[in-house]
């Protein structure tokens, strides 16, 4: 396994939440999704692996470097975009960049100005001036101008119109392409991410309930819609969140290569179908399963 | 059993067509294989809507599409009925779809070099099974 990203075993106590235990990797080369209900620790989680609030336990690892001796050449390597990026409210989008740009090896001035211009964001502006999807794209502009070869990104479509959030999903797309960069990014599942995520990682209540690639997973969660007594007692046993209609009957599965010979007579009698799960569905099944 | 239980229709987000040609082609299919029965009754827009978890106005535009093609009948105050169909223009109807069906299959064939003869054999081992 190539990680571009380890975390082992973190853990981080707030007052009234938790994140216990916490594994995942990010491989080298991938976009991986961090899905979950609000208040599941993406947030936490993200700025546990962007460094930016201490773990109370477990390791994370960067590049094959900890924070505690590779600190500076790892931030220099990622580009970290926060809920809700803290700028300098009253200085101008040009102010911005001139402050943060010491901070980096590879600052790439033109390539930010240039992301600027197809983000239609005034460099000549005060960030006060902003909205708040012009400033998630101020912060990804600056995530992405220092040769940056892993995104850490904290649900950067929240405020985006739809054009500029397909912009933002090209462009993470074509970060990937090399096979070498690679997208951690804590998002809601309807908003386009877990179109382009390869990895899925569900979170809920501070764990990891899944982490998994995702043509596995899509290959294996369907919906089964049958006739009613099209199939066998024990084949209907093994579905979960059942509808019972009066013009058909579905159900979920979560392992489809399983059930197929089961079914394969239902199928070829035209008295059940199958449908692509999504991954809300899978989302949705597993909360309340748990 | 009732008539609408065995009526079977699963409509497919994914699938190209729209939502209102899913429930046409279904219930036309029932219709030929038996299912609904000349003069049986069809379930109301909003049974069918409410179950299917579509708008009415899809349906509407469904049953709408079938009276016109003369598959089913309105009759105001009383609901829509199957027609009488003949079998002819039912099995006509399959026959046309078989054939799209069948150009794909018989060109693909031809590209990766497979003969008439396998796709016959084939045939009868899928018959036996």
């Amino acid at each position: 396994m190539d990680a571009i990203l380890e975390a082992r075993n973190v853990e981080k106590q707030y007052e009234d939440f938790s994140l216990s235990g916490v594994s995942l990797e990010v491989r080298r080369g991938s976009i991986t999704g961090l899905f979950g209900p609000n208040g599941a620790g993406k947030t936490t989680l993200i700025k546990i692996l962007a460094h930016q609030v201490p773990a109370r336990a477990g390791a994370v690892r960067v590049f094959g470097l900890s924070y505690g001796d590779g600190e500076r050449e790892i931030k220099n390597r990622i580009g970290y975009v926060a809920q809700d990026p803290p700028f300098y409210v009253d200085k101008t989008v040009q102010w911005t960049a001139r402050f943060v740009a010491p901070y980096f090896a590879h600052w790439d001035g033109a390539h930010f100005y240039g992301l600027l211009e197809e983000f239609r964001v005034n460099p000549l502006k005060k960030v006060r001036h902003l909205s708040g999807g012009q400033k998630k794209l101020l912060s990804l502009a600056l995530a992405l101008s220092h040769g940056a070869e892993l995104l850490i990104l904290d649900e950067p479509t929240a405020g985006l119109d739809v054009v500029y959030r397909r912009a933002l999903l090209d462009r993470l797309r074509t970060f990937v392409a090399d096979g070498e960069r690679s997208v951690i990014v804590a998002s809601h599942v309807t908003d386009g991410l877990d179109e382009i995520a390869e990895d899925v990682c569900i979170l809920q209540d501070g764990r990891i309930v899944m982490h998994e690639d995702k043509d596995g997973l899509m290959s294996k969660w369907k919906w089964i819609h049958f006739r009613d007594g099209a199939l066998a007692p024990a084949v209907v046993g093994r579905l979960s969140n059942l509808r019972r209609q009066p013009f058909g009957d579905s159900g979920l599965t979560e392992d489809f290569p399983a059930l197929r010979e089961a079914l394969a007579r239902a199928l070829s009698a035209g008295d059940a179908k199958v449908e692509n799960a999504k991954l809300e569905d899978i989302m949705v099944s597993l909360i309340k399963g748990a | 059993m009732t008539q609408e239980a065995s009526l079977f229709i699963a409509l497919s987000p994914s699938n190209p067509d729209p939502m209102y040609k899913q429930v046409t082609d279904q219930i036309k299919d029932a219709i030929a294989i038996g299912d609904l029965k000349p003069n049986d009754r069809l379930p109301s827009v909003r049974e069918l809507s409410e179950a299917l978890k579509v708008s009415a106005i899809t349906i509407k535009r469904a049953y709408f599409d079938l009276e016109t093609e003369g598959y089913i009948l309105t009759r105001a105050g009383l609901g829509s009925f199957v027609a009488e169909v003949s079998r002819d223009a039912l099995r006509s109807r399959k026959l046309d779809e078989l054939r799209a069906e069948m150009t794909r299959i018989v060109r693909t064939a031809a590209r990766f070099g497979i003969t008439r003869e396998d796709i016959v054999a084939l045939t009868r081992e899928i018959e036996e099974q």
